[in-house]
């Protein structure tokens, strides 16, 4: 079906090639799952993959990529093409053109010159597969992450091609909404459908995988039957995420004993109501200094909306947050700035500076820390991005994104730093490399709490697991094998 | 979040009707507000335009920019005081009382009329389009739009900037909660928004950059460029239809009777 011989190609202004002498073969019917480190140059395989790059990105291209036996340049415009593949970003968001779900699937049914009833058989046919009935009159603007994911999906599926190509479809979702998506495609693959997925979370699809491929710098460095490939240890760390090991590495008896120290957060019967809709319904909790809190829950279940009231970014609508000693409702988010540090799911959200030092010298600014450079310099070895130090940040790799988010936080020195999702989009080294950072800025005694939808995180890194659901506290307990 | 100017699923009078009937009442109430200077018309129309969006029962969606609406009639009111002082002077915008610049801006009845008649006008301008785009969805105004022969490709463009707002609107959001968290102070007022640019506009831009890349690719993997087209689910002129058209006719010739005579 797909067949990429020795693709090399290189991007406008850059020098360093985002694929090299590329080989790869997606046969008819067949699951080849992609996986490797962020910036490897996965979804630039997806675009070349699918004939994208040759007909919409300039740059230096070498090698052939034939789609049916057809060589892709020979494919007058991305319409033809797009009679042959469908492909599915990672961002779902920026593919909901229309207002409901069901105008988006509809939509993309008409352009295929079917007749009207064929139409409407489909997009039933469509909603059932990937259970998207229930919410044909909703915006997809109000919709969650998987929701997203499954709508993009959909509307995809409504071409009728039989190759998908989907760049990590289940990058921002929880266990529940991944399972759903693993479900749809396990029934696509039953349909005969060629799919050519992008994936970190490998473990979820290793019954439906034929050929695994781990690229590497843009480079294939493992390929085969997915037994065989992750026999390399080397390989096996960066497709299945090992966090063994993490909780116990390097402690330091000095906060081991946290019980006995007072709370540096304290919830009292903390609600919060969106308009009509209760987020969180009378939330009391604990947390002591030098604790590694893991926060677990699917999507929608209050865990981000909890951590927003410890720096203010959200009043309670009933109950306290006391930070410190001190209720947030008598402090400014400026003030709870210099205590707690938030890093946010996506690291794209807060930078905007020209280098990676101004970048993290904005909040030392923020707190009136004028000479900062020790600082910035501490913050960026404990997070190995010292060699970024003068780098434009949105250059960065996502892996290193992160980090340098984490950067920005711990240089303005809080002492609890909460983080959401903090493994979003990373390989099994780069989630590692992170929660190794945590564990590390723990034992220099900050507080620290991670919200995550891995359970594999919250067991082997961190020492308390709170669980959430319908914004309530489910679940509160020491994490095992301590 | 209330997204603004994004189609809302309901069924109401407006929702009914077809995209033509509506862009017909959208044509003929905007030729007659503009050319129009009665402020007791005006004022009839903004009163017409809301019954309609009550019986629509979109009231309430179209009521929330009320804050937007005042603070905008205010400073027309305010330009116009002190770029065009005509008539009777009522009193004064900075009291006699005051030393050096007292008694300087004339509050004139003339200006005051003049600052209603553009609040009048905007009122009704931004009332009807909100109704029109809250009731209509994107692909029915493709279709109509389609059919009017206007290019697919502006088609597109039109679309994709309305569907643009809310996204923005939900990733300004949240990255000032991003820079807030890190202890991000700009002040508040027009300075503080003036110093909140960078933080929020660069992260803002260069993400809708990126989106906007994958929204162009994904409208040409979708086919919706190529031009050929089911017909499935097409609206169609119905009683609702024909009343509104017929009353546009009438209200069209009736303010064209009553301008020749200046009564209007």
């Amino acid at each position: 079906m797909i067949e990429l011989e020795k693709v090399s190609y290189t991007y406008p202004h850059t020098v360093q090639p985002a694929l090299h002498q590329l080989s790869l073969s997606v046969k008819k019917g067949r699951c080849v799952l992609v996986t490797g480190p962020s910036g490897a140059g996965k979804t630039t395989l997806c675009l070349a993959a699918a004939g994208i790059l040759h007909h919409e990105y300039g740059g230096r291209k070498e090698g052939r990529v034939t789609i049916e036996g057809r060589d892709v340049s020979g494919y007058a415009t991305l319409s033809e093409l797009a009679q042959m593949i469908g492909i599915v970003f990672d961002d779902a968001e920026a593919q909901m053109i229309f207002t409901t779900v069901e105008e988006e699937i509809l939509s993309a049914l008409e352009h295929r010159g079917l007749e009207a009833q064929v139409i409407e058989e489909r997009l039933a046919s469509i909603m059932a597969t990937t259970f998207l009935a229930e919410l044909r009159n909703r915006s997809p603007h109000h919709l969650s992450g998987g929701q997203k994911q499954r709508v993009a999906l959909a509307a995809t599926l409504a071409l009728g091609n039989d190759v998908l190509i989907l760049d990590e479809p289940t990058s921002e979702l929880d266990e529940h909404a991944t399972r759903r998506i693993v479900e749809i495609l396990n029934s696509l693959k039953a349909q005969g459908k060629t799919l050519l997925l992008v994936e970190h979370k490998y473990a979820h699809f290793k019954d439906m995988v034929d050929t695994l491929v781990v690229l590497e710098a843009g480079s294939v460095i493992a390929k085969g039957d997915p037994e065989e490939v992750l026999k390399d240890e080397r390989i096996k760390r960066i497709v299945i995420p090992d966090f063994r090991g993490v909780r116990s590495s390097h402690l330091t008896p000095a906060v081991t004993d946290t019980a006995a120290k007072s709370p540096v957060v304290t919830v009292q019967h903390l609600s919060h109501a969106y308009g009509d809709v209760l987020a969180l319904d009378d939330i009391s909790l604990d947390i002591h200094a030098g604790e590694f809190v893991a926060i677990v829950g699917e999507n929608g279940s209050g865990k981000t909306t909890l951590v927003k009231h410890f720096n203010r970014l959200l009043s309670p609508t009933g109950g306290d947050v006391i930070i410190r000693g001190k209720n947030t409702k008598a402090s400014t988010i400026t003030d709870l700035a210099r205590h707690v540090g938030l890093v946010f799911q996506n690291p794209d959200h807060m930078f905007f500076a020209d280098t990676v030092k101004d970048e993290i010298e904005f909040g030392l600014k923020n707190l009136g820390i004028s000479d900062g450079d020790r600082i910035i310099d501490a913050a960026l070895e404990d997070v190995g991005l010292m060699h970024t130090k003068h780098l434009y940040p949105r250059w960065l790799s996502r892996g290193e994104r992160q980090r340098l988010a984490i950067a920005c936080v711990i240089a303005m020195s809080p002492s609890i730093i909460v983080l959401d999702e903090p493994t979003t989009g990373l390989d099994g080294n780069e989630a590692r490399l992170v929660m190794e950072i945590l564990k590390g800025l723990q034992n220099k005694g900050h507080t620290i709490i991670v919200i995550t939808h891995n359970k594999e995180i919250a067991q082997h890194c961190a020492d308390r697991i709170i669980t959430m659901e319908k914004g309530k506290i489910i679940s509160d307990s020491p994490a095992g094998g301590r | 979040m209330a997204e603004i100017l994004q189609y809302v699923h309901k069924d109401g009078f407006f929702h009914r009707l077809t995209p033509v009937s509506k862009i017909v009442f959208i044509i003929v109430i905007s030729l007659m507000c503009i050319i129009s200077i009665n402020l007791v018309f005006l004022a009839g129309l903004v009163v017409a335009v809301l019954l309609l969006a009550y019986i629509s029962r979109l009231h309430r969606e179209v009521l929330q920019q009320s804050k937007l609406i005042l603070i905008m009639s205010i400073v027309f009111i305010i330009i116009t005081l002190i770029t065009m002082p005509n008539g009777t002077t009522i009193g004064y915008l900075i009291p006699e009382g005051v030393p050096l610049l007292g008694g300087s801006i004339p509050i004139t009845q003339g200006a005051i009329e003049i600052g209603l008649i553009l609040t009048f006008r905007f009122m009704i301008l931004i009332f009807a389009f909100q109704m029109f785009l809250l009731s209509t969805q994107p692909r029915d105004l493709v279709h109509t739009l389609e059919k009017m022969r206007m290019p697919m490709d502006y088609i597109l463009m039109f679309i994709i900037a309305l569907r643009f707002i809310p996204t923005l609107q939900i990733e300004g959001n949240r990255i000032h909660e991003a820079q807030l968290a890190r202890g991000y102070n700009p002040g508040t007022g027009f300075i503080g928004k003036i110093r909140s640019v960078a933080p929020i506009v660069v992260p803002l831009v260069s993400n809708a950059l990126i989106r906007s890349t994958v929204l162009g690719l994904t409208i040409d993997m979708r086919g919706y460029r190529t031009g050929k087209r089911t017909h499935v689910r097409e609206s169609t002129l119905k009683p609702g239809d024909y009343g509104v058209l017929f009353a546009m006719v009438i209200a069209s010739c009736g303010y064209i009777v009553l301008f020749m005579n200046q009564v209007i």
